[in-house]
């Protein structure tokens, strides 16, 4: 709140270019304005405000010069850039620095050098989960070159324990086993495509009918009139028909069971 | 002539797919027809619209855009792979992934270096052709929607693409692109993107482009200018194709209408600007157009109704003729029913299964015309789904039924199957011979004692059956060597003989006891549509796609008298002009002198004993006939008995008992099961 109200009185100033007088007013507010302004990091600013407040109330305005407000704001300009490098470079010294923890943890937990080698050089099997399968198999190799090892540390000890847990764990996170030949072969574009030209060709707004009505009308306009499809074959719409048949039956005997 | 028994079969729920793409090739006169369920077929214009070559698809195969380029075909589709097909082979020879999601459209320049896709993720690829394969060459600049539709400028330097709302134009020269907005259609359309459904670049620069709100847009390529709007539907004008000169434009819509422009001055003085004008309106689709060829002579339709129409341009022709007829291709020209003539047992071969049925019997007797009561209703036996992605390709049932086998592109499978009253059981035959991969045909003999397979190259498999098992035995090899698939393949019935016909017209015989080629039969122009070996003469019956029959000797290795009588004669026009070939041919055991032969709308019985009619005697006379005495007929008769009784025929055969099964599958039926036409309202309905 406070820094809005010095800016405000601040802009005026700018905005003409010319020489200007401050009001009164503002004179008053300014003065209460000192001990919230030192909560700012622009040394400047308060700066300027000591030097107005220097002078007496009833001197004229301070003539302030083009040249200097425009400094004042470049200053202004400046310091904000600058905190916010500041800041930005104390993050990255935050994240450099927990970055460097997390390496050094894990060294602590990873083998000797000298062991990864030959676990590399092993052939690999079988990668049919390549994230999971691929860290439980160095996991597990790990374990089996742990039981040789003398001298083993704490974190190590920890580590075939976990190793072992690892072979039977169930997998984290929203995962699912399905075979390849399962899924449909076309993949989300594919439907996307598909979607798209059924939708302009047969989907709402393209104003389509059925094969019966295309073909009562034909039989309706047609040289020898007949009636709709459906009545002229009998085979059209057989289970429509059959339903029918079904419903009236039922229908009936609702109308005898009441009357007997 | 004779009473036949007729077991009228109409539990073949056979359903055609719809059509999705068709690319003609001018200089080969060959049309490539691409189906929603990724097979591949190619008509032979040349040949009187014969269906060639079928290449059957795939279950993770999309095909939604087709391209010649010379000779070699390709495909791209919603998979997102482009595929190029060998047509000798009857297979993909390799599928390509572009890396773009699925590819709405694929198109080549007219120079033939280049294949320019469009992508689900708004890029346009551009691929090199090479000798054997394709090969990316570069992006071009990437674009926020899709790309629908493609066109190269004949220039091979400019492409047009339509997408969601706008044409864009790239340049390949300035690598600059236009945007030519596309304005939504009226009324609630316009919360909905216009979709450019298809887009064609003319050499004057000239962008003509048809979109989702029935508009059909002649822009002006220089400026990006719009210079004409034609508003031709309320529905999706869905595909455009031009023809070669430039002046004429066919346009297919959600109606089912074709409309044609054509580039003329709109009214009869001179010295007055050329400009697309609207000429005419063909409504021979019940359902959606997707597909659209303009040829020399005709505009080629098809779409969701799967039916290809061809319909030739009257002006191009001199005189009204046969082959200024409108053309309907609804049924397949090769044979999908198969009959066990001594078991009275029915196969029937779809695309993901084959169905075995059993026929019914009836005890009645009755008048010519009369429905016979059934004793047992026809019931099935087996349902045999296939393994695999593939589609089954072709089939075989064995006479005495105890044989059954099919093949897709990648496998055959055999089983063996046993009828024990009413129980059947089936086995499969485990260990094939390495070398039956595929088959384009299968064939069983006649004693079910060996199986014939169609392999590469015009080559036939010999393989011989056992009890349970089977062992190769030869390879039949054709001494001209050609390249091309075996379409059709028939054996005699004393299990001498084997006839195979390709692709090239070839028509080979072999004899099968001492594994070697017996004859070659004279080259005849038109493709063969259907072959049968005489069971007591050994005489080759041969029926071409331009209605021609031959009759050739095997024994004597010469044509018969009867056939060089018929082509001095000259077969009645009313013969000549029917529009659908003839794809069954078979023989009565009990009558050696007919020949029973049918195409989709008849049934015909030959009788070589009667003479044959010139022109000016009255072709279909079986009514007529009836209708005279018995004193009068003897001078009427001649030797084609035509029956139009049963209609939209798939196949006819004989059984042993002397009654005929006639598989009919009513267009009906299929209009009923296809997807949702659109609503049009008429007055007064």
């Amino acid at each position: 709140m406070h820094k809005m109200l010095v800016e405000k009185e601040v802009q005026p100033h700018r905005r003409s270019g010319l020489m200007t007088y401050r009001p009164k007013m503002a004179k008053k507010l300014l003065r209460k304005s000192p001990s919230s302004s030192n909560k700012f990091n622009s040394a400047n600013m308060t700066d300027d405000f000591q030097l107005h407040l220097d002078s007496s109330d009833d001197d004229a305005p301070e003539e302030v010069t083009f040249e200097e407000s425009k400094a004042s704001a470049l200053r202004s300009m400046k310091n904000a850039l600058e905190t916010s490098k500041r800041e930005k470079d104390l993050l990255k010294e935050k994240r450099r620095k927990r970055q460097e923890l997390f390496q050094e943890q894990k060294k602590r937990r990873l083998l000797p050098a000298h062991i990864l080698e030959e676990i590399d050089t092993a052939p690999a099997k079988k990668q049919k989960l390549p994230g999971d399968q691929a860290e439980s198999n160095h996991e597990e190799a790990s374990c089996s070159w742990e039981e040789g090892r003398e001298g083993s540390k704490e974190g190590y000890e920890k580590e075939t324990k976990k190793g072992f847990k690892g072979n039977i764990r169930s997998l984290k996170g929203n995962y699912s086993v399905m075979r390849v030949a399962d899924q449909s072969s076309t993949n989300s574009q594919q439907q996307t495509a598909m979607d798209f030209i059924q939708a302009r060709l047969y989907g709402p707004g393209s104003q389509r009918t059925t094969n019966n009505e295309l073909l009562s009308l034909e039989n309706k306009r047609g040289p020898n009139k007949s009636a709709a499809m459906q009545f002229v074959n009998k085979k059209w719409g057989t289970e429509k028909k059959a339903k029918a048949e079904k419903l009236k039956k039922q229908w009936i005997q609702k109308q005898k069971v009441p009357s007997s | 002539m004779g009473e036949f028994k007729v077991h009228r079969v109409r539990f073949f729920d056979y359903m055609p797919t719809a059509i999705r793409a068709m690319a003609f090739n001018a200089h080969t006169e060959r049309l490539a027809l691409g189906r929603m369920d990724g097979s591949v077929e190619i008509f032979n214009f040349a040949d009187h619209y014969f269906q060639e070559k079928v290449i059957p698809g795939k279950d993770s195969r999309s095909i939604e855009a087709l391209c010649w380029v010379g000779g070699r075909l390709f495909s791209a589709g919603l998979n997102g792979e482009i595929t190029e097909y060998d047509l000798e082979n009857l297979r993909p020879k390799y599928s390509l992934e572009a890396y773009g999601g699925p590819i709405w459209t694929i198109t080549s320049n007219s120079q033939g270096a280049h294949l320019a896709i469009g992508c689900e993720d708004g890029t346009v690829k551009l691929f090199e052709v090479l000798e054997e394969s394709i090969q990316f060459e570069r992006n071009l600049d990437r674009q926020k929607g899709r790309i629908i539709s493609l066109s190269w400028h004949p220039s091979g330097t400019q492409i047009a693409a339509g997408m969601m709302d706008m044409i864009r134009v790239f340049d390949a020269v300035s690598m600059l692109t236009t945007v030519l907005l596309v304005d939504r259609g009226f009324g609630g359309s316009k919360s909905r993107e216009t979709v450019v459904w298809s887009v064609v670049f003319l050499s004057d620069c000239t962008i003509i482009s048809g979109d989702s709100a029935g508009k059909v847009q002649v822009w002006d390529g220089h400026t990006g200018t719009l210079v004409k709007t034609h508003l031709v539907t309320k529905w999706d004008v869905l595909a455009l194709s031009v023809s070669k000169d430039e002046s004429s434009v066919v346009v297919g819509t959600s109606e089912g209408t074709v409309i044609q422009f054509q580039f003329i001055a709109p009214t009869l003085q001179q010295q007055q600007d050329k400009e697309w004008v609207r000429t005419r309106t063909f409504k021979n689709h019940t359902h959606d157009v997707r597909a659209l060829a303009e040829i020399e002579t005709a505009i080629v339709s098809g779409g969701m109704d799967t039916q290809l129409v061809v319909r030739p341009l009257l002006e191009k022709f001199d005189e009204r003729s046969h082959a200024s007829a409108l053309r309907k291709i609804q049924f397949p020209h090769r044979n999908l029913v198969f009959c066990a003539k001594k078991a009275g047992l029915l196969l029937f071969q779809f695309p993901g299964q084959l169905e075995l049925w059993r026929l019914g019997e009836s005890d009645g007797h009755g008048k010519p015309g009369d429905s016979l009561p059934l004793k047992r209703k026809p019931e099935k036996l087996l349902h045999l789904k296939r393994k695999g992605e593939d589609h089954i390709c072709c089939s075989a049932l064995s006479s005495c039924g105890g044989w059954l086998a099919y093949s897709t592109m990648s496998s055959v499978r055999l089983y063996r199957l046993q009828t024990d009253n009413n129980d059947i059981s089936i086995t499969k035959v485990p260990k094939l011979p390495k070398i039956l991969r595929s088959a384009h045909q299968l064939c069983f003999s006649s004693d079910s004692s060996k199986l014939f397979a169609a392999s590469s190259q015009s080559s036939v498999l010999v393989i011989a059956l056992s009890q349970s098992e089977c062992k190769y035995v030869h390879t039949l090899k054709p001494k001209s060597g050609s390249r091309q698939p075996i379409h059709l393949m028939t054996n005699s019935v004393d299990g001498k003989w084997l006839a195979t016909a390709n692709s090239d017209c070839e028509i080979h015989v072999y004899n099968v006891q001492k594994l070697k080629l017996h004859c070659i039969v004279p080259v005849y122009g038109s493709c063969p549509s259907a072959m049968g070996i005489h069971p007591t003469t050994n005489n080759l019956t041969m029926v071409h796609a331009d209605q021609q029959i031959f009759e050739y000797s095997i024994v004597e290795k010469q044509y018969t008298d009867w056939s060089r009588k018929l082509q001095k004669q000259g077969l009645h026009n009313l013969w000549l002009d029917r529009d659908t070939p003839v794809t069954h041919v078979t023989f009565n055991p009990k009558n050696p002198e007919q020949i029973l032969l049918h195409d989709m709308h008849m049934f015909c019985i030959i009788d070589q004993s009667l003479p044959l009619p010139d022109q000016k005697t009255q072709f279909y006379n079986q009514m007529t006939l009836r209708s005279l005495s018995e004193q009068e007929r003897p001078s009427h008769l001649h030797a084609f008995k035509i029956c139009k009784t049963f209609q939209d025929l798939l196949s006819v055969s004989l059984l042993d008992d002397q009654s005929l099964v006639m598989v009919e599958r009513p267009l009906l039926a299929i209009t009923s099961q296809l997807p949702a036409p659109v609503r049009q309202k008429k007055f007064a309905t």
